[in-house]
């Protein structure tokens, strides 16, 4: 398998057509999939590199994370509870919001903060690597950029994602708490509609569609700052393009996942 | 002085028809080249003209169109990513702009294969960091990281890097470029001494005339991703190829 096709720039056209590019893409995305689930099971576990980047991609992401999600949960309630408290249903105010969360708003936050924070930040380092011949260097001393840079990357979005999920899911659900008391529902109230109307499958597909996206998000970043070609402008178009392509692609497999895991409950 | 090694070794490097095409360019055509063990073989020529290419084919960075490569008599074109990552531990590169790995230390730079391929004791990987250092002229810079020291001392941590993992062959990608005359001086007297005491092959991809007079035993002038013309430094000197002169003579320091 030639997995060095991931990041030379043999056989990728310099000017290619819509549906060419696609298929480069698509071509190249599968090559590192492929080489990187290979690695994680054959090669050398970089333990080092792999803490580095559950603190990168996990707990300096928390704080955003938690932020987003928690008004995203307020300004649903918001809306929520004064056209439930119009018809008289405070008690439903907790469980839209929970269920909403869980399946949906908690696990996308996710993708697209970490997408915004940390895949940028992937895909312009291995860009800088790749045309700095970083990436070579690697190769010269007999390791593989894949094993090195992206098997780690890829098992602390795998560990990391699902935990940012869950401080989403409560960040949220407090951020609605917040307005719903302020709006006059009490705790208590809240509280109790948030447990009778979130089943625990509701949380653990949520968090099933985070690992999704931790794939997607890393691939896609990984694929495009390996790929990049042409100096400084490479590099940025490469983050663009892995940004853009990583937040697409998690908002597709989210529509699937969701038809999938929550459409027939 | 010199270790020459017995007549009985395969080349150190074996080219033979090699071929390098991308994206419909063909940027080498056609290049056969021996290297013999422990000797010094630099490679000249105008900017583009596939030199660095060349360099990347012989370390299996890349693979070629068509023919082969060998190392010390192991065809290694056609093999995997996989497959050559071991047959490249014979092989040191020393890239042009260094490419040291700007997030780590000098230190941890030079102990990157180390660590990965090889056994040692922190006592021990300290020692053989301390001594390819050393030997490259560096000391007490161990903690400081890449974008904290000069180019010419950069220069010097590729090639410590380099030479950690105890290589018998070193490709070097324009050692001297960027370099004023005292550093580019004492880059060429490493390859030159590196040769005689440990009996490396070096292969140098250059364009500064003076530095590849002085080091190389045996000058192969590119052009247009062919080999023109090849020989001792002194035959290149005599030789009447218009190319050739007009090269060297661009070199020269007559003033204008």
């Amino acid at each position: 398998m030639r997995e060095e096709l991931v990041w030379t720039d043999e056989g990728a056209s310099e000017q290619p057509s819509l549906l060419r590019a696609t298929l480069e893409f698509v071509g190249a995305l599968w090559l590192l999939l492929i080489a990187t689930l290979r690695g994680l099971f054959r090669g050398r576990f970089e333990g080092r590199e792999c803490l580095h980047q559950m603190a990168f991609i996990g707990a300096t992401s928390v704080p955003i994370v938690a932020l987003t999600s928690s008004l995203a949960g307020a300004v649903i309630t918001l809306y929520s509870t004064s056209l439930l408290l119009r018809v008289g249903g405070s008690g439903f105010v907790g469980g839209a919001l929970s269920v909403a969360m869980t399946r949906e708003i908690a696990p996308i936050l996710t993708g697209i903060m970490v997408t915004a924070r940390c895949g940028s930040a992937i895909a312009a380092q291995l860009g800088t690597m790749k045309i700095t011949e970083q990436i070579d260097a690697l190769r010269a001393l007999g390791v593989s950029p894949i094993q090195y840079l992206v098997v780690p990357r890829l098992l602390a979005s795998l560990v990391m994602f699902p935990l940012l999920g869950v401080v989403a899911n409560f960040a949220g659900i407090l951020g609605g708490l917040l307005i719903a008391s302020a709006l006059g529902v009490s705790a208590h109230v809240y509280f109790r509609s948030v447990q009778l109307f979130t089943e625990p499958f509701d949380l653990i597909g949520g968090l099933v569609k985070t690992l999704v996206f931790a794939v997607i998000v890393i691939m896609v970043c990984c694929q495009q700052g390996l790929g990049a070609r042409g100096g400084a402008v490479g590099v940025g178009h490469a983050t663009t393009r892995a940004v853009v392509l990583s937040m697409v692609l998690v908002f597709v497999a989210n529509y699937f996942l969701a038809d999938a895991l929550f459409a027939k409950r | 002085m010199r270790s020459r090694k017995p007549a009985a070794m395969p080349p150190a490097i074996e080219l033979r028809g090699l071929v390098y095409t991308v994206n419909g360019r063909t940027i080498l055509q056609g290049i056969d080249l021996q290297v013999a063990p422990s000797e010094i073989v630099a490679i000249m020529g105008p900017s583009g003209c596939g030199k660095t290419t060349l360099l990347k084919c012989i370390a299996g960075l890349l693979r070629p169109t068509a023919g082969e490569v060998r190392i010390e008599g192991m065809e290694i074109g056609q093999l995997s990513e996989r497959e050559r990552m071991p047959l490249r531990l014979k092989l040191g590169i020393v890239f042009q702009h260094a490419a040291l790995f700007d997030y780590l230390t000098v230190f941890e730079n030079v102990a990157f294969g180390l660590m990965r391929h090889r056994k040692l004791s922190r006592g021990e990987l300290e020692r053989v960091v301390r001594e390819r250092l050393a030997w490259v002229g560096l000391e007490g810079v161990e903690h400081l990281y890449p974008a904290q020291l000069s180019g010419g001392m950069r220069k010097r941590v590729g090639l410590a890097r380099a030479l950690a993992l105890d290589p018998h062959i070193v490709l070097f990608d324009e050692p001297t470029s960027g370099l004023d005359p005292i550093n580019a001086y004492q880059i060429d007297r490493l390859i030159r001494r590196l040769n005689s005491e440990l009996g490396l092959t070096a292969v140098v991809v250059s364009h500064d005339v003076v530095s590849v007079f002085r080091t190389a035993d045996r000058v192969l002038m590119m052009e247009a991703g062919q080999i023109l013309v090849e020989g001792s430094p002194d035959a290149i000197r005599r030789c009447d190829h218009p190319h050739v002169q007009a090269f060297l003579q661009m070199a020269s320091t007559e003033r204008l």
